[in-house]
């Protein structure tokens, strides 16, 4: 064979290189970062998950979760927007720093604050607007949120950055969404009995929801002299028959403890967004579907 | 494979040596291409990869933009740090809630030691310890103090003590870094501690 050494050479060429670009600068890149500092505070983040929720990453792992379930939230952009938080005293000043910054004054702006004034601006005009705002006399505030489809679906009040995974190991990514995203359900679904009964009705608890029940996870067993205080309050055909209950077992606990620790409701300096939102979190709904705006 | 499909195979290829390789000029649009395509990658790849910079996430697109979207200003940031670095340093004995701790620590709450108008003064303290009598709101104490701001940053006492002039209800001007730099050449080489005494005699 002519070349071999031709042939040779570019196929290392060929496989370093993908292999530097996908492996080498990543890791160059973030392989050795650090817990960071939480926005506006002196708490780190991520902190390490407590033990019986590092024993549910094993669960959630070994059930195969991420096969149904992204961790991951995706933000397609920034806004910002500045909130007329109170009028002070000297409303013919506050009026005219309104006329400065162009915005109406029709139907009675000073009423009902606070209220939004300004949406989607930029940092210049944010800022501005807040100085001159407050040079009258009047109290206002710069939102600073994030935008996106996930966003909407109430899935995260920011976008997953690469600090949020820092204490997993292996990092339980998902690569579908058969189910909704889970990098915030901690904070969406605070509740362990309602996770309890999800898992083990699914059906029951979400409507037309396509999971499977995990009711291996569970167990029924006769009632000895008093009820566990951990069975699980079933109604109808769900119900076991009188004299049984059933208990949730240490791993169905242990999962749910990991699902109430994936929580990233904390900004970030790589994930700006102002805490606690001023506005209304949007409810996340159970399904996948866009929702209606 | 038998010998007559072999030799009308070479007949059909015309020759039964392999063909050697001969030499074509490289047609002009092929040489323009990679380089075309080289050119959109990196100027992609400058427009919306920040450098490698590993805070940077999509869809951001560069630190500038990042640091744009922070909601603290300058002032917040300096308190921040220095809530973080009273916390580290002085809470143990002056208490979290700068209320002091009998015996201790007097405290930093209104106290006029912290919210005096010549920083210099409280400057001194962290910087070189104080010993001795003093008087703190009209309190008594006789102490000994460390000199627990030798070994920080000049930044950080900075932030510490805007910090401690500003929280807790205080309120006082910040401490600037240029402030503490200059308090801390004009001491250079004082080992001792300060006295009250001394102290009010700083200008």
């Amino acid at each position: 064979m002519k070349h071999a050494g031709m042939l040779f050479l570019t196929g290392f060429v060929a496989l370093s290189a993908s292999w530097a670009g996908f492996i080498l600068v990543p890791q160059l890149q973030i392989g050795r970062a650090s817990l960071g500092m939480v926005t506006g505070g002196s708490d780190l983040y991520p902190q390490p998950r407590p033990g019986l929720a590092a024993q549910g990453a094993q669960v959630y792992r070994a059930n195969g979760c991420y096969h149904c379930h992204s961790r991951q939230v995706r933000q397609e952009g920034a806004a910002m927007d500045v909130i007329l938080a109170s009028a002070g005293t000297n409303q013919a000043q506050v009026l005219s720093a309104f006329k400065l910054l162009d915005l109406s004054l029709a139907d009675n702006p000073l009423v009902g604050l606070p209220r939004d004034l300004l949406v989607d601006v930029d940092k210049s005009r944010a800022d501005f607007a807040q100085k001159t705002l407050e040079d009258a006399g009047a109290k206002a505030m710069i939102r600073i949120r994030a935008t996106g489809s996930d966003i909407k679906r109430g899935w995260g009040q920011r976008g997953s950055v690469a600090r949020d995974y820092l204490q997993d190991q292996p990092i339980l990514l998902g690569w579908q969404r058969l189910g909704p995203d889970l990098a915030n359900i901690g904070v969406r679904q605070p509740d362990p009995v309602w996770h309890l009964k999800h898992l083990y009705a699914p059906d029951k608890v979400v409507e037309r929801s396509s999971m499977p029940p995990y009711r291996f996870l569970f167990e029924k067993r006769k009632i000895r002299q008093t009820p566990s205080p951990d069975a699980l309050v079933l109604e109808g055909d769900l119900a076991p028959e009188p004299g049984f209950e059933i208990v949730p077992t240490g791993e169905a606990k242990a999962l749910v403890a990991y699902l109430l620790s994936l929580k990233t409701d904390v900004p970030l300096f790589e994930a700006p967004f102002s805490a606690p939102a001023p506005a209304a979190v949007p409810v996340a709904s159970a399904t996948n579907a866009t929702p209606v705006p | 494979m038998n010998d007559s499909t072999a030799s009308s195979f070479a007949a059909s290829s015309g020759r039964d040596t392999e063909p050697p390789v001969g030499t074509a000029p490289v047609p002009m649009w092929l040489m323009v291409l990679p380089i075309l395509l080289f050119f959109g990658g990196a100027l992609y790849f400058d427009w919306t990869a920040a450098w490698f910079n590993p805070v940077v996430h999509a869809p951001f697109t560069s630190l500038k933009q990042i640091e744009s979207l922070q909601p603290s200003t300058g002032g917040d940031r300096l308190l921040i740090r220095g809530k973080v670095v009273y916390e580290q340093v002085c809470a143990l004995c002056h208490g979290v809630d700068g209320a002091g701790k009998p015996g201790q620590a007097p405290t930093f709450v209104g106290s006029e030691w912290v919210l005096t108008d010549n920083v210099g003064q409280l400057i001194r303290i962290p910087l070189q310890g104080l010993a001795g009598p003093i008087t703190v709101k009209g309190q008594e104490w006789n102490l000994a103090m460390p000199a627990m701001g030798a070994a920080l940053p000049d930044e950080d006492l900075a932030a510490v003590l805007t910090y401690m002039r500003n929280a807790w209800g205080n309120q006082a001007p910040p401490v600037t870094t240029e402030q503490v730099t200059a308090t801390r050449n004009a001491t250079k080489g004082r080992t001792q501690p300060w006295s009250a005494v001394e102290l009010k005699a700083v200008q």
